[in-house]
């Protein structure tokens, strides 16, 4: 495209008519600032500690193709069944859509995505050989196992994982009730991960039929043996008390506990939540009693909220004293009524007695669930002093001692982790994975781990250490000011349905049921996306240049900079901050 | 929402508007709205340069570059002509600056509209004269700077009301557009070339050179300009019946006029004059859109 020239006066037109376009101009000359596409770092994926790439997963629902959003998921967790059922979601926390009306579900759709792939059979392909693993044993198959268990031998290292129960799935094949999680959910789920080449061991508990003698036989061991153990209740006549998550289970083995008539469920957690909506659905009456208020209970605030629709009594600022056995059958269980002081006490106000009379009541139980302490068989050095930092969610028993002619032992999950939850149990297993690849590879893991960490505040994702598309993201995460939102719209925002009240009172069957493709299409329309295109094509339409080159099959933006004048229109009308105005390179 | 608009494209790279320039976008836009077959006449403006020196040209349809004063008039006597030879399909477009509309041209295209010349006429305005190097014009707003109207003696009247005047010739359709707006626009310019007599598109394309912004909130401004109501989109069918297409959200016109330099000189008191003015138009034009 050069100019035209006219060599004489006859060759002039006889009338100034145009006869070429004005391509020849390269208006790129005139740009000092260069406008460029950048992926940045969304507040759900830095919310999410097995840092889910959630704005993509959204982009690649919303194109309906779920297949792909499912495989996304489980690029970072192998888990999404399980997750979309029982996440504490804090993805929805960090939600941008939380400014403008209400946050997306994120957590009913990624069960979307799990159950789509279920339904339909899927099955992730086969991990690609890698050459130079090593042999590694992981102890407990419980979410941070699993996940453990999967990123490893995908990372070429031989699995055994090792359980004290019967089958794989720890806390959540034992602990947490059919109502909320079914078992042929989880099994698929289980399954997917031990169908992949990962030896599974059950009825192999640490201390008694797993020695450190064998698993010193391996190159690594990653320890999540969960907490187990039922912490002290600390009242007197404590021995007539049962311990909740034994009752669970108890239920989760098939059998039917005998536990009937009026029953006291002491404690906030989820656990106590789980307790008390199992007691229920088994015929009993159970009362939660709690000894902080109903706003600094732990349990996930949806939780509570349904024990309370299910009917079932809360009573707040009441602390166990003492169990007495009556005469007649049950018990009187005296409580102390507490006060709420302006002081924190382990991220919780703190609690004192009141000075009021005390409480009595007469029940025909009392179960607790106030939190547990490490599982049998778990080393004493796994409880503090004896532990070494490694990770977010990750620590290693020092090596010293006994420990010092030991392969490396990590330790995770709800042994170590501050917020003890399915999420970071995931984020520790994945952690682990990526030390011990590192350290089996001869890599650093600590010079490793800033470029892979998303966000500042955000997990470790697996597809950057595999240097995969994020690792191109720029670890911006971009703030709900960052984004044009005069391009979306209100829109309601869809809770997944729920089973009647009356069969939820009843039985065991789940509560939250599945939502259908076109109520999750609609709800990931809501979707931001933040930082991350999804060819929305705002940069091309105000182009005054004509200057955005577009590939409408391959679905990919680029920018002319023949003719890009710089002018930036592009980076501040698209709507998630996706694009950056920079100087122009000398 | 993803915006929607007809995907050809008869703009090339390589015009030489300014960076940011808000009459492109609205080219860009009206080429999208027009059938394939479409004459411009470009009466002197921006666009006499922007489409670029004789033997070159920035769009993909015949244009014909003609005098300031004669918009109107050029486009009356294409229709003229292409109806003689029997061409009743392709559509007569008039592209003219705020100057050449609002002041110059304002006796010709008046003839026009009196006539019902069956013709479009597109006044994409950028509120003074851009490419003479900011002169003010008739549609310059109240307070701006300008070259001719500088700082010290800023505009002191109000920008003229087009559309009341075009209304008044009760021409079957008459519309206010934005940039900030492809779809409305889009659909403005369909339902325009859909109807037979003079249709008149008034359109807001924001100068980043003239305004004296960076160029990247062009786009930006043309939205708060219908945010702050100082211009609405609406339509007006045979001069009477009046339709208010986006019920705004009615920010302060401070939002519009404090990121602009050529208001930076204005006071308080100047502001609440103008949001006053602003709000007596609005509820004129609420008004207006009750009766029809």
């Amino acid at each position: 495209m050069s100019p035209v020239t006219f060599r004489s006066v006859r060759d002039l037109p006889p009338m100034s008519r145009s006869t070429d376009t004005m391509l020849w101009n390269r208006t790129g000359s005139w740009r000092f600032l260069r406008p460029r596409y950048q992926d940045k770092v969304a507040p759900c994926a830095e919310g999410c500690p097995a840092a889910e790439d959630i704005a993509r997963i959204q982009i690649l629902l919303g194109q309906g193709d779920f297949e792909a959003a499912w495989l996304r998921i489980r690029e970072e967790n192998p888990l999404p069944g399980v997750c979309g059922r029982v996440c504490y979601h804090p993805c929805e926390t960090a939600c941008n859509r939380g400014e403008y009306d209400d946050p997306v579900t994120v957590n009913s759709l990624e069960r979307f995505l799990a159950d789509h792939a279920w339904k339909l059979g899927l099955s992730p392909p086969p991990p690609e050989p890698a050459a130079g693993g090593g042999r590694v044993a992981v102890v407990g198959a419980g979410p941070a196992g699993l996940t453990a268990a999967y990123f490893l031998l995908r990372l070429g290292h031989e699995v055994d994982l090792f359980d004290a129960r019967e089958e794989p799935g720890g806390l959540l094949r034992y602990g947490i009730p059919e109502y909320r999680l079914p078992l042929d959910a989880l099994a698929w789920e289980v399954g997917l991960i031990l169908n992949e080449g990962v030896r599974f061991h059950g009825n192999r508990r640490l201390g008694s039929d797993l020695t450190w003698d064998e698993l010193s036989g391996y190159d690594a061991v990653f320890l999540a043996v969960g907490t187990w153990k039922p912490a002290p209740l600390g009242a007197e006549g404590e021995e007539h008390a049962q311990d909740g998550l034994t009752l669970l289970e108890a239920i989760r083995q098939g059998e039917t506990p005998e536990v009937s008539g009026k029953v006291a469920v002491i404690g906030g957690g989820n656990t106590a939540m789980d307790v008390a909506r199992s007691l229920l659905r088994l015929g009993a009456e159970p009362a939660v009693y709690y000894r902080r208020r109903l706003q600094d209970m732990p349990a996930l605030p949806e939780e509570i909220q349904e024990a309370r629709e299910e009917g079932i009594p809360f009573q707040t600022l009441l602390a166990p004293k003492r169990i007495e056995p009556l005469p007649q059958g049950g018990f009187r269980l005296v409580l102390t009524t507490m006060e709420i002081l302006d002081e924190d006490e382990g991220g919780r106000p703190r609690a004192v007695p009141s000075g009021h009379p005390d409480v009595e009541v007469e029940v025909d139980a009392v179960v607790t669930a106030i939190g547990a302490g490490p599982s049998q068989g778990a080393p004493a050095e796994v409880t503090g002093e004896g532990l070494v930092a490694e990770g977010l969610h990750l620590k290693r028993i020092a090596p010293e001692g006994e420990w010092a002619a030991r392969p490396p032992v990590l330790v995770g999950g709800d042994l170590v982790n501050d917020r003890k939850a399915v999420v970071t149990a995931i984020a520790s297993g994945k952690e682990a994975a990526l030390v011990i690849d590192t350290r089996l590879r001869g890599r650093d893991a600590t010079s490793i781990w800033p470029s892979i960490r998303v966000g500042r505040k955000g997990g470790v994702s697996m597809n950057r250490y595999l240097s995969g598309d994020r690792a191109a993201q720029q670890d911006h995460v971009v703030r709900y000011d960052e984004l044009n939102t005069i391009y979306f719209r209100f829109q309601e925002r869809r809770e997944r349905p729920r089973i009647t009240l009356e069969e939820r009172r009843t039985g065991f069957d789940e509560v939250k049921m599945r939502i259908s493709a076109s109520l999750a299409l609609k709800e990931s329309e809501r979707c931001f996306h933040c930082g991350q295109c999804d060819q929305c094509d705002n940069c091309y339409l105000f182009c005054p240049d004509v200057s955005v080159l577009r590939d409408l099959r391959a679905g990919t933006r680029e920018i002319n900079y023949d003719y890009c004048k710089g002018c930036g229109v592009c980076v501040v009308e698209c709507p998630r901050n996706a694009m950056i105005l920079e100087e122009e390179p000398r | 929402m993803p915006i929607e608009l007809p995907v050809h494209e008869r703009m090339y790279s390589g015009h030489l508007a300014c960076p940011g320039c808000g009459a492109a976008i609205a080219m860009r836009f009206l080429l999208k709205g027009l059938g394939e077959k479409a004459v411009l006449s470009i009466p002197a403006c921006c666009w006499s340069i922007i489409g670029g020196p004789f033997p070159y040209t920035a769009l993909q349809v015949p244009v014909l570059h003609t005098a300031f004063e004669t918009g109107g008039a050029v486009a009356s006597g294409i229709r003229a002509a292409l109806d003689a030879r029997g061409d009743t399909e392709t559509q007569v477009v008039t592209w003219a600056g705020d100057g050449g509309t609002f002041d110059i041209g304002l006796q010709s295209l008046s003839g026009a509209a009196e006539r019902n010349e069956n013709i479009l006429y597109v006044c994409y305005d950028n509120e003074a004269y851009m490419n003479t190097g900011v002169q003010s014009s008739g549609a310059t707003p109240t307070g701006a700077w300008t070259t001719t109207t500088p700082t010290g003696s800023p505009k002191p009247t109000r920008k003229k009301d087009i559309m009341q005047i075009m209304a008044a010739h009760r021409i079957p359709y008459a519309a206010t557009a934005s940039i900030a707006y492809p779809e409305d626009m889009v659909r403005k310019v369909q339902k325009a070339v859909s109807l037979k007599g003079t249709k008149f598109l008034h359109v807001y394309a924001p100068c980043p050179t003239g305004w004296k912004v960076p160029s990247e909130i062009s786009v930006k401004l043309a939205r708060l300009a219908v945010q702050t109501r100082i211009f609405p989109l609406y339509e007006v069918e045979e001069g009477v019946r009046y339709t208010i297409n986006l019920e705004p959200v009615g920010y302060l016109v401070d939002e519009y006029y404090r990121t602009q330099g050529r208001f930076k000189h204005l006071t308080r008191e100047d502001l609440d004059r103008i949001q006053a003015q602003v709000d007596e138009s609005w509820d004129r034009l609420k008004a207006l859109a009750r009766i029809g």
